[in-house]
């Protein structure tokens, strides 16, 4: 901040208009190409939403009748397409339940790991599934629960040869703990980071001047440490809110076989709009997540500020 | 009174740190074991594979899944188009991340306008099909600039430059280089961009994460298979290896015997599976060390200015 008005004194500000502009020419050119990409690719695609309320065709375009909240309410008519936004929430709802607690838990006991290279490996190993692409994450469940795969073998060793050997990936009634698990398990140690980060933040004289009051290290947890990190936890948990109606398309979209019958909004758009050419009724879905969406992040946030003055905007 | 608590508080805490640790083992066990199990299977004989049993280590090992694997020459094609892809986002996006972010970190007149203007689609999107339609009417479908293009645009990544230009960039050095009139080419590539290097290589590892993991972009907007990524590929023969586990499971079912079928192939789609995993994650892999460091880095800035 200091960099910034400093500068502004340098200049001499006084000149309004044109000779202002000119005199800054360059800097306003270096905006340009990050003015022309989101005009192009954020802005025209949200006028694009417009189809969401046509009886649209692709000859027509644009210019395809207007029949207002048809392709809604059709939605909110069809099994198929309320199904699949329950199931959206159902997922939300269950990596909030698994995969929210589970990174501030590790990061809280990493953190009472003494300082070494046990600390350090232990870090980076739960890392990286982050960097793996979902679809290599996919791959390793697919090896790892095939009909000859470690879990298979297990289960064998454990119960004897008789046991029958299960295709686990091909259950309709585990696809929900399937992809909960592998969601979890990709992204627990990288989400871990910024509790971390909030952690060594932490000012070290009042981990002392607990010590001298006769805390002992749990107390110090406790009444130190898990409050230091709360704010950022409320971030967290208002991010993930926002996201209640989005779903993993590249992890639901790769589990997806043909003994599964689950959508969520993100695969049926993708399903219903590009494979079917359904373009009207995918963008109202997914017109009515994002609209949902942004409520819900305004609505956790000004929550949030009300109670505990924290806010992400 | 108090010293006996405190004692018993030591010896709770000595009994914890024994099983934090104990947790700690199964984490990595559990995180790094089903990456093991991947690369013995990869170099495993396919058909001894089939008999289970593998766990951290090949029983009967060959290149065989790899050599099979890379005689298919379509996977070089996606091969050179993923890296094109990386080094073309990466470039072009951090060079247009990085100006804007000079260019904001000043506080011209109509800013603020252009601020909003860059937030609101935080916010708010249009969504696959809208894209979809612009892609195709502006000829991006089929093209390989559409892994590029729509992505080059990040508002996340131009606080987190600006936020460091501004804190971490003393302004004397600035002053100094306006005084010297070295212009604002200059300042951007002479004063800035080295001063810059931590935060840009940052972004860049990020940019090249993003964009070698991708595979959606394909689906939603690729059907010329010229220009299939990798990962593209990789999702492809998983897809491929369920349709032939269903048909030999329908023929287990139907009582035929899959006996010859199975023994037929000499190289198992499974072992496939795993010998195209361990390909396409090896450079990432390689670079992980890196990567780590300065995504940490990264995420650490983002906190900080909230």
């Amino acid at each position: 901040m200091s960099v910034k008005n400093k500068t502004n004194k340098s200049q001499k500000d006084k000149g309004s208009g044109w000779a202002y502009f000119k005199r800054h020419k360059q800097i306003y050119l270096f905006l340009l190409p990050a003015l022309v990409l989101v005009i192009i690719f954020h802005y025209i695609p949200l006028m694009g939403l417009s189809v969401a309320f046509l009886d649209y065709d692709v000859f027509l375009g644009m210019k395809s009748p207007f029949i207002g909240f048809d392709n809604f309410v059709r939605i909110l008519t069809m099994p198929q397409f309320t199904q699949a936004i329950w199931n959206t929430l159902k997922i939300s709802l269950l990596n909030i339940a698994v995969g929210f607690p589970l990174p501030i838990i590790f990061a809280l006991l990493l953190n009472e790991l003494s300082k070494g290279f046990f600390k350090r490996f232990t870090q980076t190993v739960s890392y990286l599934p982050h960097f793996l692409s979902t679809i290599a994450i996919v791959g390793i469940a697919t090896t790892l629960l095939s009909n000859y795969g470690v879990v298979n073998d297990i289960r064998v060793a454990a119960g004897g040869e008789g046991t029958e050997r299960i295709l686990f990936l091909t259950l309709q009634k585990l696809f929900v703990p399937n992809v909960i698990t592998l969601g979890t398990w990709q992204s627990f140690g990288w989400n871990s980071v910024i509790y971390l980060a909030t952690i060594s933040g932490i000012d070290m004289d009042l981990y002392e001047a607990a010590t001298i009051d006769g805390a002992g290290k749990f107390k110090q947890s406790w009444y130190i440490t898990v409050p230091s990190i709360m704010n950022v936890v409320i971030i967290m948990l208002i991010l993930r809110i926002g996201h209640l109606f989005a779903s993993n398309f590249d992890l639901i979209y790769g589990l997806q076989n043909v003994y599964i019958d689950f959508e969520v909004i993100s695969t049926l758009v993708y399903k219903q709009g590009i494979t079917q050419g359904d373009y009207a009724t995918a963008t109202a879905l997914s017109f009515m997540q994002g609209f949902i969406s942004l409520a819900l992040v305004m609505g956790s946030n000004w929550l949030s500020k009300k109670y505990n003055e924290v806010s992400i905007i | 009174m108090k010293l006996d608590k405190t004692r018993n508080e030591t010896y709770g805490y000595a009994v914890f740190k024994v099983f934090n640790i104990i947790i700690m083992l199964f984490v990595i066990v559990v995180t790094l074991c089903p990456y093991l199990n991947v690369l013995a299977k990869a170099l495993n004989d396919g058909q001894d594979s089939m008999r289970g049993g593998i766990y951290l280590w090949p029983r009967k090992v060959t290149f065989e899944n790899f050599r099979v694997l890379l005689a298919d020459t379509s996977l070089y094609l996606a091969t050179v188009v993923t890296v094109l892809r990386v080094v073309a986002a990466t470039v072009l996006g951090v060079l247009v991340q990085f100006m804007t972010a000079y260019a904001l970190s000043k506080n011209l007149k109509g800013f603020k306008i252009i601020n909003i203007i860059f937030v609101i689609p935080m916010f708010i999107s249009g969504g696959l099909i809208p894209q979809y339609i612009l892609y195709s009417s502006i000829g991006l479908l089929n093209n390989f600039w559409v892994y590029v293009l729509p992505g080059l645009y990040s508002f996340y990544n131009i606080i987190i430059i600006r936020s460091y230009i501004n804190t971490s960039i003393p302004g004397s050095i600035i002053e100094a280089a306006e005084i010297d009139g070295i212009g604002e080419w200059g300042m951007l590539l002479r004063i800035i961009l080295p001063l810059s290097k931590p935060i840009l290589a940052t972004i860049a590892l990020w940019i090249i994460v993003g964009n070698w993991n991708n595979w959606s972009d394909t689906l939603y907007y690729i059907t010329n298979s010229d220009l299939h990524t990798l990962q593209y590929k990789l999702m492809q023969t998983i897809k491929e290896t369920e349709r032939m586990t269903a048909l030999i499971q329908e023929a287990v079912q139907n009582g035929q015997d899959v006996e010859d079928m199975v023994n037929s192939m000499k190289v198992t789609t499974d072992s496939m599976v795993s010998a195209q995993i361990i390909v396409v994650t090896l450079p990432i892999i390689c670079i992980y060390p890196f990567l780590q460091k300065y995504f940490v880095h990264g995420i650490t800035l983002g906190s900080v200015k909230g």
